[in-house]
This record gives structure tokens, sequence and C-alpha cells, in this order.
């Protein structure tokens, strides 16, 4: 096991640099052909030469190579240069700074923890509600519940998570204010905010949560019914039953360790889903996570808190697929990392 | 699936539930006596009757066949005495199956299940697919310490030692934290064996035991269950199609055609002198090493569908000894006599033949 974790970290690095060389690539081309956002520092005003200068490099954005303007041959240079630089700086700890001048890493640090309870908060509500209504549905193939969980998942598939989060919050506002009305206790109207507040870093995050889990729990919910009712026809659940186990012991826990098999393998893949849908999901409820500052970034044009950011969200991304597969490892002793 | 619990049997709701109890059981009533089983298929394809009046009896110490080819209903006759038959689609709709006289398939879902491996137990066909791959075999086996003895943890896993010691599973101290796959086929199925005999129970149901296993393994399994069965006084039903494995350790035969017994009598007799043009046609089919180069006998044609049964013989379409009343009059299990059996077994010998004389005589 040690060895394969060793293996696996050391696969890490290509990925790692793959992604940000991309990342690095896309934010030059858009600076190639939008020009250099500190040309924008200024509004109306232009600035003297050396004053532009001057913001250029305190941007960090004065590499030669991001001005494009005038080379037909080359509207995409890759600027190889600044991206060695670059993985220079990230290697010894330096992200660079945001064009206000705090860090990359301290804007993260703020950032991280309310996306940590959006995304523990959506994953819950995935697991718990996505598995329990797959057995529920597997249970009774055919019965009602496998027919309300089957419809409620396709369209909870086919929603965007844009979509979705305008519509919960749409309906939210008038329950709220009927609760608020109705003399409903501060607690309560933080949980039925419409965005994200201060005083409740849990309570204001259950609905953008729900919301953000919704797709992951309808694929969980499909995947746990399938395995189950392959896994009920199985030999070894016929095995328990006939060593007089009881019914709740047979699926509960033969059937279910069973099923949960290809769950759990799918939940690093929707881990990447919950994070791209964190960031449509944080700017929908005004949530200052890391997708909030994300999308911040990329429409202010600074790039090196783009390219730091989602290359953090990468490791993350690889840190948590690796624990999946060793989870995998403990639920089936078949599986073997040596 | 998700009845697996109690096979549901499709009694009248007016006669009112009431529910044998196995407390009533009477020491000196036949072990298992099976009464005119039926069990049958709701399938979109129609009702198929897998099973369809089967009736057999064992003793304690007696081991019984159940011979046929696939599809006979063979297994499904060993469900339905466990009460574990799918269901749905399977209901079992007719007969009794009396343990020391209680009818079993009127007990109560909860003593139903108190009776499985504590009374009877069962070894299927391929202990690799039986058995729960996530978890230990020191796990399954303490299970049924646990649920139905109650026994702790620790106490269940140095029984679950010692079931694979009275197994002959070498080093189960070690190997009991073992997973299936870790086994090799003869051990798995060791293994299931010992699953079955864990709480010593009076009826020993053995599905196809060694029909997932290569020959050399098969006999040293075949000749574990004898030995385990004689020195553990079970009734034992041995189900397979392995005439060669029959005439070894069976005392007695029933040969199933289509959901149905043909055949019934002593294991010896049978091979002198089968009574029921399949048994016969059977015995011709095995190979012969005296007639090696020759073509082999075979059964022409193929079992009938179970949801389109003839009228008649279920057989008649396949026998050469077939008449027009064959395809009339169903047969029922007459009486036989012949000069090498003549009732001189236990058992009473049956044929389900209009024509038995003539296939005896000749």
């Amino acid at each position: 096991m040690g060895r394969y974790v060793i293996r696996r970290l050391l696969q890490f690095i290509p990925t790692v640099v793959g992604a940000f060389f991309l990342l690095h690539y896309m934010v030059s081309a858009g600076i190639q052909l939008r020009g250099n956002p500190a040309r924008a520092f200024f509004g109306e005003r232009t600035p003297s030469p050396e004053m532009l200068a001057a913001v250029k490099r305190l941007f960090n954005t004065d590499d030669p190579c991001l001005a494009q303007e005038g080379n037909p041959l080359h509207p995409f240079n890759p600027c190889l240069g600044l991206f060695v630089e670059r993985m220079g700086n990230v290697a010894v700890g330096d992200f660079g700074t945001d064009y206000r001048g705090r860090l990359v890493t301290d804007i993260f640090l703020s950032a991280a923890p309310v996306t940590l309870r959006l995304a523990l908060i959506a994953i819950l509500t995935e697991i718990g509600i996505g598995v329990l209504a797959g057995v529920l549905a597997g249970l009774r193939s055919g019965g009602f519940i496998d027919y309300v969980v089957k419809i409620s998942t396709v369209l909870a598939i086919a929603i965007p998570v844009f979509v979705l989060g305008r519509m919960v919050q749409l309906s939210i506002v008038p329950f709220a204010r009927w609760l608020r009305d109705n003399g409903a206790s501060d607690d309560v109207m933080g949980l039925v905010a419409v965005t994200y507040k201060l005083d409740y870093p849990w309570l204001s995050l259950v609905i953008p949560g729900i919301v953000l889990g919704v797709l992951g729990l309808a694929t969980t919910a499909r995947l746990t019914r399938t395995s189950l009712m392959e896994n009920l026809r199985a030999d070894y659940v016929r095995t328990a039953t006939a060593k007089g186990m009881p019914q709740r012991r047979v699926i509960g826990v033969h059937t279910l360790r069973n099923s949960l098999i290809p769950v759990v393998t799918n939940l690093g893949y929707s881990f990447g889903v919950l994070l791209g849908g964190a960031v449509v999901t944080e700017s929908i409820f005004n949530v200052p996570g890391i997708g909030g500052v994300v999308i911040r970034s990329v429409r202010f044009n600074e790039g090196p808190v783009v390219v730091s950011m989602v290359t953090i969200l990468v490791i993350v991304y690889l840190v948590v697929n690796l624990i999946v597969d060793m989870l995998y490892a403990v639920l089936d002793p078949r599986i073997r990392y040596d | 699936m998700t009845n697996t619990d109690t096979t549901a049997t499709a009694a009248p709701k007016g006669r009112g539930r009431r529910h044998t109890r196995l407390a009533d059981v009477d020491p000196s009533a036949t072990l298992l006596d099976v009464r005119d089983l039926k069990v049958e298929f709701r399938t979109r394809y129609g009702i198929a009757r897998a099973v369809n009046g089967v009736s057999f009896s064992v003793e304690a110490g007696e081991t019984l066949a159940i011979l046929g080819e696939s599809g006979c209903g063979k297994s499904v006759t060993a469900q339905a005495i466990m009460g574990i038959v799918d269901s749905p689609p399977g209901f079992v709709t007719g007969g009794e199956v009396r343990y020391r006289g209680v009818d079993l398939l009127k007990l109560s879902r909860q003593e139903r299940r108190k009776a499985r491996a504590d009374r009877l137990a069962m070894i299927f066909q391929d202990a690799l697919s039986a058995l729960n791959p996530v978890f230990s075999v020191g796990f399954q086996l303490g299970e049924v310490f646990r649920f139905h003895r109650g026994m702790s943890r620790a106490d269940a896993r140095k029984k679950a030692i010692e079931l694979l010691d009275l197994v002959n599973i070498p080093a189960a101290r070690q190997r009991v934290s073992d997973y299936p796959h870790q086994f090799s086929g003869g051990m798995r199925q060791r293994v299931m064996i010992a699953m079955a005999l864990a709480l010593d129970p009076d009826v020993l149901i053995a599905d196809e035991p060694t029909t997932a296993l290569d020959v050399t393994v098969q006999a040293q399994i075949m000749n574990l269950l004898a030995e385990l069965q004689r020195d553990l006084n079970m009734g034992m039903i041995l189900i397979t199609h392995d005439m060669g494995v029959v005439a070894d350790v069976a005392d007695k035969i029933s040969v199933m055609y289509a959901g149905k017994v043909v055949e019934r009598a002593d294991v010896h007799d049978i091979y002198a002198d089968p009574a029921h043009p399949y048994t016969k046609a059977l015995l011709e089919s095995i190979p012969r090493v005296d007639l090696k180069g020759q073509q082999l006998n075979v059964i022409k044609g193929l079992p009938p569908a179970l949801t389109d049964l003839p009228r008649g013989c279920n057989f008649a379409p396949r026998c050469r000894y077939a008449r027009d009343r064959c395809r009339e009059d169903t047969p029922h299990l007459y009486q036989v006599t012949t000069p090498g059996g003549d009732g001189s077994g236990r058992t009473p010998r049956g044929s389900a033949c209009h024509y038995w004389e003539e296939v005896v005589a000749q």
C-alpha cells in the first residue's frame, strides 16, 4: 500500500504541471487577445509609459511575450519563459498576489473553510439521501418509491445547477418572508436566507449545499439502486438467507457492502463535479468561497489568482481521488495495491 | 427478490393465519417428509410450474439423491424446503414440508428463519459466488453463532476456527481471517460445508456440491460430506446430475423430470433395473470405457418448457416406449416390483410410467 501511495503521488507531478501549463497558457492568451489588464487599471485616462510600465510590473504582467498585438504569426504564444518563472515561484510556495496586493495564499485560506463547509454539506446530502433513496428504490423495483426516485433523479440530472439554484432561491424568498411575518426565530431565518450570512456559517450554507449536492445525489441514488438490485440476485445473498440471517442484516450488511463499491468509486469523480458546481453555486448564493474568488478573478482578468487557485483545486481533486481509491480497497478485499 | 426471507405461501386469506410451531416437533416422526410440493414461477411469459407435486422422505442418517438434468426442478425443490425461493416470482403453491411432523410451510416468518441453519442447512453449488466476497470466512462462519446463539465476536471466532478444523482446512487459526478469493475451489467448498454444519442441523441439503470442482477434489469433498453425514447422523438430500456420485453415497434415489418425480428406488435397484424410460436413457448415456470410439447414447430432444407442459406424460415426446395413451393420460407413480429389487429395500419402488413392466423386462 505504501509503495502504491508513493507511486500515485509521483504521478501527481505531471498532472499538476500539465494543468498548471494549460491554465497559464489560457490566461496568457487572454491577456494577448484582450490587452494588458494594467491598461484597464487607468480607465479613461491615458497613463504615461513609465506609469503603465510600473503598474505592469506590479501586476506581474510586464513580460514582453504577453504583448502580441502587432504579431499576426503568433496570436497564442505560450510564453514558456513566463511559465518556467511561475512554476519556479509556485515550487517555492510563492503563489503571487492579486491586483490589490493580497497574497493568493491568504485569499485561499480565508475562502477555503467556507467552500469546505459547503462541500461537506453537499457530500453528506449526496451520500446520505442518495444511498437511502437508492436502497429504497432498489428494494422494491417497479414500486411507487422506485418510480419517484427514477423520475426525480432524471429531473435532477437534467436541470443545470445554475437553473436549479435560481429556482430554489426564487421560491424560497416568499416562504422566508412568510416565516419572518410569523415570527420565526433568527436561526430559522438564517437557514432560509438566500445569501451567505456571516453570523450563520453553517445554517446559511445548508440550502446552497443541498442545491450543490443534488446532481451527485441523483447519480448516487441511481448507481446504488442498480447495484443493489444486481447484488440482491447474487448467490451469497441467498447463502446469507439460508443461514437464517434476519432480512435486515441480509440487505444492510451482506448486500449493501457489495453494492456500495461502485458508489464509492463514483464519489471521486463526483467530487470533481462538485468543485465545478461550487463555482456556480457560490456565485448564485453569494458565498465567499473559492468558487466566488475564481469567478471574480476570471471576470477581472487576474491571471495569477486564477492560475494558482485552480491549480490548488486540481491538487485537492487528485488527493480526494487517491483517498477514494484507498477506501475502495478497504471496502473490497479483492483489490490489492501492490 | 426482496422476500427471500420467507417463501410466500399462497395461502387463501379467508382460512386465517394459523401458524405451526417448531416447538411442536415430534421426535418419533419422519425427519423430513415432503408431500406433493408445488412451486411455480409467475413470469411475464406465463406460469412456469417448476415443481409439480413432488413427494419424498428422508430419515436421520439416510442420504437421498435427487437426480435430474438442469432445469428439472431439483434446486427449486431444495430452495422450497429451505424457504429461500426468490419471491416474487417464485411461489410455493401447495404441499407440505414436514420436519419431524411440523409443516415448515406453515411456520411464521420468524420461526422459519430460525429453523434455517439450526434445523436445516444447505450447501450451494458454486462456493465462490455463494460466499460473500467482501467478508472474511471467519466473519461469515461466526455470524451464524452470533445471530442464532447470541455469542460474542470472540467466541464466534473460536467456533469458526473449530469448524474449519472439522472440515480439514489446514492452519485454520491463520486462515480464519482470509477472504473467500484467497482459498482454492476445494477449500472454499469446505468452508461452505463448515458453514452449513455450524449449528449441527438435522437435515443437510447439498445442491450439486461438487459440480464446480475438478475431479480429484470432487472425490475428497464427497468423502468428507459422507463422513460428516454419518458421524453427525444427519439426513442428507444430495442434489446432482452425476450418476457416479449417487452410486457412491446415496441410499435411495428420486429421479426428477420436468418438475415431477418419475422414479423412486433404493440406489442399487435403480442401477440394476431402471423402471422408467428416462432413468434407463440416463444410465445408457453414461460414457463407457468398453464402448470407446462409438457414438455416445443421448436422449434426443429437450425437456418441455415449464410454462407449457404437454398433456399426459411429460417425457412422452422423447420416449421410445411412448404410445397414444402416454400423450393423453398422466401416469401416477406405480408401485414397482422387480426380480432384482422386490421391495427388499426400505423404500417402496415407484415409477411414473404406464409401461414400466415393459421397461424393466427389456
